[in-house]
């Protein structure tokens, strides 16, 4: 029987060895990639000096819609790419905007004339120099000017675009403040057509591969206008279990990992720096107030009395993260009102008051529906949930997919509160603001006030950065007065660093920038 | 050959009602695939000529009947989320789930097979306790758990694979194989206790059969008619429960390849479902299904090779 | 011989018992509301106040380990009822006429037994949507149905021309008398077994869909949830994933006992 089992054992191995052999006859892989590096690890904590001129960054979701900025609505994606494309202009750090593809620009006096200058020699990732005809296709492309529906709406009061040589001349019907916030979008060789799957861009990466639900690698582009970035290759892995990602964090296998809970983090032992930043975020408690109880104005003020946001961010947070009072963030100083986020103290008593004299004397029972895959939110969810039994509300949650949440609460307002995080990804207030006027078609929480709609009109038009700011610090009152949601907080945004590495600039933007990572000597 | 044929026949009927069933299930649910396809970009217009590009206005059976053609071409229609053939998407995912489900399935034989013997040799009462006993137990344990374990033990403490990293399979051949290894360790713990049991009853069974006593009594070595008669008669259901066991490592590698990030079917599978990427759902799902079919009809005709008697039945 | 078998019933109703008996209690009594949260609490190892330490919400996990027992009961029970009553309702009948709606009937069996079954759960919760306990029971429940059918349908043919059916048949007894009163009482011998197989596989199954993020979600809570939950704290809370682990564990493997041991009664009696 022996001999039996020894012939299997052999016929085995010899089938092993044919599937190998077929294997290799498909294109192998360059060498030199970082599984080379780790993949020979002894006992030794994985070294750092291996990836000297690469690194790998975990991301917990798949870059798995189109790669087209243009086209692109993942927040994920969105987050990777950005070192890939750049705009006319691009944000900075600071939440500023500095010259990219333009070299330089100016804007008239009277907001309707902006004049930009090609950069010289500026490079796509194959090789082609930038011209003015590539910038005109981008900008039009999204405007619509092909006859669809325009992907950025706000670029429809552009009346006019000459270009001049090198110079740019846009002209508008109107003024539109956040122009150049828009004018961030990608821009885009003019006669390319795979941009959704192969995309080329003018950024301090270019995109080399991407294998679905595994990996995303960019290597450094050489031909960059500006400051080179210093890590030749990145590697994006997909972890989607966290259980993984911090097996893999601690394995060596991946030296970067955005997004982590302060549970999370307290795992990763030493080897590891643990960089906090904000999500740039409204995490709130969205009311629909267009349903009972939640078109009361006292009912919505109870629940901001009897909600503890400092509760909720020790609770589940382990203290990380900033209490908000209403729609806007830290990040964007200039609007920021500090003096909101205490506007409601935590007062259990308070609140059941509130709740008598709207009519509820015992309370009443309401729904948080949750997006279930989103951690965070089901957590500051399960802390309300115990909260509010304190002031006689008995909450449920009512847990459900992604998408059915984009499609029943966001597309089609049918809930009774839910918790979320909303953000502004072009670094505009107006982004964060205004979607709360009653005849917005995204203001999925019903919100209907006549003041607001009317201060949200003055603000958009307005040329004088002191006078709109004014008014979006009066929205954001508004909002707060009239307890248009239980706002919580901005979320922290931990960041797990390999020790060694360096160079980790935060945005006020969901973006990850690599190019100014660098491995310590 | 006969026998042969009719399995065969048995197996296409089975494969065409399961790609049956899977497209209408998904043409149910899935909607529009233009729709889905453009999102909020969709204009009457575009809707109508993207039916059009994609070949929706046709009959439904021929609609399926052009699936199910390119499911041998290789033409499994556009993902919607990569915007990439779904052949081109999956196609590196079956070779690593293969060889994960491969070495799982050596794992199994070569560990269960002799121990199935050896724990039949062991046959007091106090043996046979601790066989259920240890046995129940490797099945009660989530294979998740142990996916952890293993990789926190063998990643973390000893490093001797580095986990969320699958080497190449091309370039690093026996770096990805040995990553694999402990994958596959994971999914073979419960199905090799299933296995030793199997084996061990079925040894067992056969052991009290008349002829055994027979040739026993006759003056026959009790090992000889152990090797010579009643391995190979044993063989038949050893054999189908291999077959099925194929089955199982195919659906254990759903929730091991999560574990050890693993970029496989069962792991592009879950993600699809959750994007809604239909094309991809069922291209995965009736591969998947396929195999299922495929390695049963196996043990089947491999039973038929070691027991002629199988063809008679055939004919019944 | 009747010791011999013995043992393994006795032992896998000892571990299964106190397991079930801890639920039930757990179902009217925890010694903590397992919902309360505590910040002064977080993360606390095993002690006599927490006999199973607490989660990152300063929560008891032993009183929700308690009610989340009662979740997976709740949902291995009702699953293997579904599969059990359905897969006996097709497979008797099946069994039992036989025929072309037998053929058909099991080439359909083939065909849905060909989808590995937490790819079919994975499937069929794809279509109802996630988080839900009745979801996952609706989808469970539906995957056992092929096997009992199965099991059902060969235990009903072997019967089919027994001697006493026969007489049976020929002193007029009706089709359905024939099925519910003369054979299903002797089918329990391989039912009671694949029960308890069944129970085992739901609250495996369930445990690995929670793991995939389409079991139940909060504010249920599974065992198989919580263990998934807990492994995501392993290094700062290894109690967490050990105790919710120990218990499904043991659950499962008192009940395997139990099955193997009505197994060995079965083949005994023969």
């Amino acid at each position: 029987m022996k001999k039996k089992f020894l012939a299997t054992a052999l016929v085995l191995a010899m089938a092993l060895t044919l599937f190998a052999g077929c294997g290799k006859s498909a294109p192998a892989e360059p060498a030199g990639t970082s599984s080379a590096g780790t993949s020979s690890a002894g006992n030794e904590p994985a070294p750092a000096a291996a990836h000297a001129d690469e690194i790998n960054i975990g991301i917990a979701q798949d870059l798995d819609d189109s790669l087209d900025p243009h086209y692109a609505v993942a927040a994920g994606t969105k987050e990777i790419m950005f070192n890939v494309f750049e705009g006319l202009v691009k944000p900075t750090p600071e939440g500023n905007l500095m010259p990219a593809v333009a070299s330089d620009y100016t804007v008239s006096e009277d907001g309707l004339t902006y004049d930009f200058i090609l950069r010289d020699g500026i490079k796509f990732h194959n090789g082609d120099e930038v011209e003015m005809e590539d910038v005109l296709y981008s900008i039009e492309r999204n405007m619509g000017s092909d006859g669809n529906e325009a992907l950025i709406p706000a670029l429809e009061a552009i009346k006019d675009m000459k270009a001049d040589g090198s110079k740019l001349t846009i002209t508008l019907d109107e003024p539109v403040p956040e122009l150049l916030n828009y004018l961030t979008l990608a821009i885009l060789p003019a006669d390319y057509d795979k941009q959704d799957t192969a995309p080329v861009g003018t950024g301090p990466y270019k995109f080399v591969s991407r294998v679905a639900q595994d990996n995303i690698v960019m290597e450094r582009f050489d031909d960059y206008w500006g400051e080179p970035a210093k890590i030749g290759k990145v590697t994006f892995h997909v972890v989607e279990k966290i259980e993984s990602m911090l097996l893999g964090l601690q394995g060596g296998s991946i030296d970067l990992c955005m997004h982590l809970t302060s549970t999370q983090t307290a795992q990763l032992s030493d080897g590891f720096n643990i960089e906090e930043g904000s999500m740039n975020l409204v995490q709130a408690l969205y009311l629909n107030n267009a349903v009972a109880p939640f078109d009361n104005v006292l009912v919505r003020q109870a629940l901001s009395y009897g909600i503890d946001k400092q509760g909720i961010i020790d609770l589940a947070f382990d203290g990380f993260g900033i209490p908000l009072g209403t729609s806007m963030f830290p990040s964007f100083a200039k609007y920021y009102d500090d003096s909101l986020t205490d506007y409601y103290p935590y007062d259990p008593a308070k609140a059941k008051e509130l709740l008598k004299e709207a009519g509820f004397p015992d309370g009443f029972s309401m729904e948080i529906t949750v997006p279930s895959n989103y951690q965070p939110h089901v957590d500051a969810a399960q802390v309300i949930v115990e909260q509010l039994k304190e002031i006689g509300v008995t909450a449920k949650i009512n847990p459900i997919e992604w998408e059915s949440w984009l499609n029943d609460v966001y597309g089609n307002r049918q809930f009774q509160s839910t918790i979320t995080g909303l953000t502004s990804d072009n670094m505009t207030a107006r982004k964060l603001l205004e979607r709360f006027r009653s005849d917005m078609p995204n203001n999925f929480t019903n919100y209907n006030n006549a003041d607001y709609d009317e201060l949200a009109k003055a603000a958009i038009v307005s040329t004088n950065d002191e006078e709109q700011t004014a008014l979006y610090r009066q929205m954001e009152k508004n909002l707060t007065e009239n307890a248009a949601n239980v706002y919580i907080q901005d979320m922290a945004d931990l960041v797990a660093v390999r020790k060694g590495l360096s160079g980790l600039t935060f945005y006020p933007l969901y973006v990850l920038d690599v190019s100014t990572l660098y491995w310590a000597e | 050959m006969k026998y042969t044929a009719k399995k065969i026949v048995l197996m296409l009927v089975t494969m065409i009602l399961v790609s049956f069933l899977t497209y209408t299930a998904f043409e149910l649910v899935s909607g529009d695939p233009a729709q889905a396809m453009l999102g909020t970009e969709a204009t009457p217009a575009r809707l109508a000529a993207l039916r059009e590009e994609l070949g929706l206005n046709r009959p439904f059976l021929i609609r399926y009947f052009s699936w199910l053609g390119g499911l041998f071409t290789g033409n499994l229609g556009v993902s919607f989320s990569y915007k990439l053939p779904v052949w081109q998407l999956i196609a590196p995912k079956i070779e690593v789930t293969l060889w994960l489900c491969l070495i799982s399935f050596i794992l199994i034989t070569v560990i269960s097979l002799p121990l199935g013997i050896w724990s039949y040799r062991r046959s007091g009462k106090i043996w046979d306790f601790m066989h259920t006993a240890f046995n129940q137990l490797c099945m009660a344990i989530p294979p998740f758990f142990i996916g952890i374990l293993l990789s926190w033990g063998f990643g973390i403490v000893l490093r001797v694979f580095t986990p969320g990293n699958l080497p190449d399979l091309h370039a690093h051949f026996f770096d990805a194989i040995r990553y694999l290894f402990f994958a596959a360790v994971c999914l073979a713990i419960p199905r090799s206790a299933m296995t030793v049991r199997m084996m061990r009853s079925t040894v067992i069974g056969e052991m009290e059969q008349a002829y055994v006593r027979t040739a026993i009594s006759r003056g026959n070595d009790r090992r000889a008619v152990l090797t010579r008669h009643v391995l190979k008669n044993s063989l038949v259901p050893v054999v189908t429960f291999l077959g099925q066991t194929m089955a199982e490592l195919i659906g254990g590698s759903i929730v091991v390849e999560q574990v050890f990030g693993i970029p496989g079917l069962g792991r592009f599978l879950v993600a699809s479902i959750s994007n809604r990427d239909y094309p991809v759902v069922q291209a995965i799902v009736v591969i998947l299904a396929f195999w299922v079919v495929l390695t049963g009809t196996a043990a089947d005709l491999v039973n038929q090779r070691i027991d002629p008697r199988l063809r008679l039945e055939g004919k019944r | 011989m009747k010791k011999h078998y013995n043992g393994y019933l006795i032992a896998g109703l000892i571990i299964s018992g106190i397991i079930i008996i801890m639920t039930i209690i757990g179902m009217f009594w925890t010694p903590y509301s397992p919902t309360a949260m505590s910040g002064a609490a977080k993360l606390q190892a095993p002690s006599l106040a927490h006999l199973f330490g607490t989660d990152n919400f300063g929560r008891d996990i032993f009183s929700r380990v308690l009610k989340g027992a009662g979740t997976t009961l709740t949902i291995a029970v009702a699953t293997v009822a579904i599969g059990a009553f359905f897969g006996t309702l097709i497979g008797a009948n099946t069994g039992y006429f036989g025929g072309i709606v037998d053929d058909i009937l099991m080439r359909l069996n083939d065909a849905v037994t060909a989808f590995p079954s937490i790819l079919l759960a994975l499937l069929i919760i794809s279509l109802t949507g996630t988080g839900k306990k009745y979801n996952v029971i609706l989808a469970l429940g539906i995957v056992f149905i092929p096997s009992f059918a199965r099991l059902m349908r060969t235990t009903y043919a072997s019967y089919r021309n027994a001697n006493y059916i026969i007489s049976a048949r020929l002193m007029g007894a009706g089709s359905g008398r024939i099925m519910m009163i003369h054979i299903l009482p002797n089918t329990v011998r391989v039912l009671l077994p694949a029960l308890t197989i069944g129970f085992n596989n739901a609250v495996l199954a369930e445990a690995s869909m929670s793991f995939l993020g389409i079991g139940v979600a909060p504010p249920d809570a599974s065992l198989g949830y919580m263990l998934s939950d807990a492994q995501g704290m392993f290094s700062v809370a290894p109690w967490y994933a050990v105790c919710t682990g120990l218990v499904i564990i043991l659950l499962v493997f008192g009940v395997g006992l139990i099955g193997a041991g009505m197994q060995k009664q079965g083949s005994g009696v023969n």
